[in-house]
């Protein structure tokens, strides 16, 4: 038996557990429970974080709440699990939901989002992708783009040459979600983007089989497709051109290529049940406004989508816009992936697995 | 050998209710949520089981989960032990700068580690780049792999085995050591008959946590991992947040709890039968 009597003393239980308590209190730090106490109900948005959320309060939340007094939250990350959780639980505490497509018509389908009031959000000089409960805010785009400090001979500049990896052998990078990356397969294997949809699946899985040995990392996160070029890890990748405007803005010399890109609208939608109905209402017919939408263009290298919009922009921002009009681009239809998003989303990460 | 039942004193009661407490408001009861979306008014608990089993997917993450934390584990625990034995070795002063050091990248985000593994492993990191240097060797593939993954969560978890392996690494009586080598018995001789026999409980308690640990692991896979590396906790985060099949998602989780569980029983009845 040991004799704990004559052990070594220096090492006591007491300077481990110190050890260990000064780490929980670094985690405490983070504690997640502690809501910030406003004097008046604010309007609560939830969006994307960062420089996102930093041009959505200076070009929208503030100049709204001046002209209508109603003060406006912004909250980090649409997580759809949340307003899941808000809504059967009949406690909704966000009021307005900024997201792109696959989250918005996932919400959509389970029947999350307030019917758009029209009497106060004028759509009617909105481009496209209105809903009976979703209005687009803006549209992004997605396309191929590198660092220009490699390959100086050439580069891929659509999907088709994104696909060529004889004439292009390097590394590539693509996003681990069905989403965007079917429409690329298609595109790359010859489908026209008239007629795009619906889906050929099987023909583009099969596509994506041609790609994925070629494929270094299927990433999760938006951030990496700067950090995955800037590290010179991924050759080409599948990116949006806001995110490589901001890199280039700070000294990173990456690229985009205009030549074809996959449009996508960004959406707004009212949480059912909101207690602030008729506020959101009225902060999302703000948003539509062309003086706004232009703004925020300019902001973040965005395309507006209300007519009228872009003619108030800034001529260096307007090199950013996606071409909505070049025949080699294609709208990704959000009915579309609403009805299919997660069949083939299992499909897709199973496919990436094996 | 004598076992005696161990009897909370009132006094320890308040300081172990205090932890049950927050156990309980934060463990067991959201569990309790989780636990209550296994079935669904559309599907039972047996149909989303059976679901849930016979997809192919759970089933290839599940053994992808079980590999990468078993091996993380155990090669944690190699790594950790000569760290420990070191520490153990020092006077009292070195002894708090390698607690710092071994505790700095225990406070350090997982995902600044995530991303500072990049730069030294990428193809153009500090390794390769020292490689093709020195070498001309034309670098190595250690990023977006199971090698990556392995070494990102090694990196997490040799804190977490250190602690456990030092405690009984500490509570050795010195004496036995000396007889054995007054009697002529070799330094590896003394090692292996004494000092190791003596600390498997913390070698094992160490594995133990190590494995449940990196059982959950989420950032770790999908920021250094390539594709065949995705693991349960991606798989719970996919059902949850993209898809919103909770039922699916609170399965998964229940069934992994299950699985740490009985390894847990498992490895805690080897640790009894070492005597410790």
């Amino acid at each position: 038996m040991i004799d704990k009597s004559r052990s070594n003393p220096a090492i006591s239980r007491r300077s481990v557990l110190k050890a260990m308590s000064a780490s929980a209190i670094a985690g405490i730090g983070s504690f997640p429970f502690i809501k910030p106490a406003f004097a008046a109900d604010p309007l609560v948005m939830v969006s994307y974080g960062g420089s996102y959320a930093d041009a959505l309060k200076e070009v929208i939340a503030d100049p709204f709440t001046k002209a209508s007094g109603i003060p406006v939250q912004i909250l980090n990350t649409p997580d759809l699990a949340k307003v899941k959780a808000q809504i059967t639980s009949r406690n909704v505490s966000w009021d307005i939901f900024d997201a792109s497509g696959p989250l918005i018509m996932a919400g959509s389908s389970a029947g999350y989002w307030e019917t758009i009031d029209t009497s106060i959000v004028n759509t009617s000089r909105v481009v496209g992708g209105v809903g009976q409960d979703r209005v687009p805010n803006y549209i992004f785009c997605g396309g191929v783009a590198w660092n220009k400090e490699q390959h100086p001979s050439g580069q891929p500049r659509n999907f088709k040459d994104f696909w060529d990896t004889g004439k292009f052998p390097g590394r590539r990078a693509m996003r681990n979600r069905v989403s965007e990356t079917l429409e690329m397969a298609l595109l790359a294997d010859g489908v026209s983007p008239k007629e795009l949809y619906p889906l050929d699946v099987e023909r583009g899985f099969k596509s994506l089989d041609r790609i994925k040995p070629h494929v270094r990392k299927w990433f999760e996160q938006t951030p990496q497709m700067v950090t995955l070029l800037q590290s010179k890890e991924i050759d080409w990748i599948y990116a949006y051109p806001n995110r490589i405007r901001v890199a280039q803005e700070s000294g990173i010399p990456l690229e985009f290529s205009f030549d074809q890109t996959l449009n996508l609208f960004n959406y707004m939608a009212v949480l059912k049940g909101s207690k602030r109905r008729r506020q959101a209402m009225e902060y999302i017919n703000f948003a539509l406004q062309p003086e706004t939408q232009a703004r925020l263009a300019d902001k973040l290298g965005l395309a507006p989508v209300v007519q009228g919009a872009e003619t108030l922009m800034k001529e260096s921002s307007r090199k950013w816009l996606p071409d909505v009009s070049n025949p080699n681009n294609v709208f990704v239809n959000d009915e579309y992936w609403g009805a299919h998003y997660a069949e083939l989303d299992k499909r897709f990460k199973e496919w990436i697995l094996i | 050998m004598l076992r005696k039942k161990i009897h909370l004193q009132p006094p320890l009661l308040a300081f172990a209710g205090a932890a049950l407490v927050l156990s309980f408001i934060f463990f067991l009861v959201p569990m309790g949520f989780i636990g209550s979306y296994v079935g669904t008014e559309e599907k039972g608990v047996v149909d989303g089981l059976i679901s849930v089993v016979n997809s192919r997917l759970v089933r290839v993450v599940f053994a992808n989960t079980v590999e990468i934390s078993v091996s993380a584990a155990i090669l944690t625990v190699l790594l950790a032990y000569p760290v420990a034995l070191h520490i153990v070795r020092q006077k009292a002063r070195w002894r708090i700068v390698c607690f710092s050091l071994v505790l700095m990248p225990f406070w350090t985000s997982i995902l600044v580690k995530s991303y500072a593994l990049l730069i030294i492993l990428g193809d153009d990191g500090l390794v390769n780049t020292a490689l093709r240097a020195l070498f001309g060797i034309d670098g190595i593939n250690m990023m977006f792999n199971r090698f990556a993954v392995l070494v990102g969560t090694t990196n997490f978890l040799v804190p977490y085995a250190v602690f456990p392996i030092l405690a009984s690494l500490a509570a050795q009586n010195m004496q036995i050591q000396r007889a054995a080598e007054v009697m002529g018995a070799s330094p590896l001789r003394i090692f292996w008959s004494i000092t190791f026999i003596q600390s498997m409980p913390g070698v094992l308690a160490a594995l133990l946590m190590c494995m449940v640990i990196s059982m959950g692991f989420f950032v770790t896979p999908a920021l250094l991992g390539g594709r065949q590396d995705m693991m349960m906790a991606n798989i719970i985060d996919m059902y949850t947040r993209e898809i919103l099949d909770w039922q699916s998602a609170s399965l998964i989780s229940v069934l992994l709890l299950v699985f740490s569980g009985a390894l847990s029983v498992a490895i805690l009845k080897i640790q009894s039968r070492t005597g410790a």
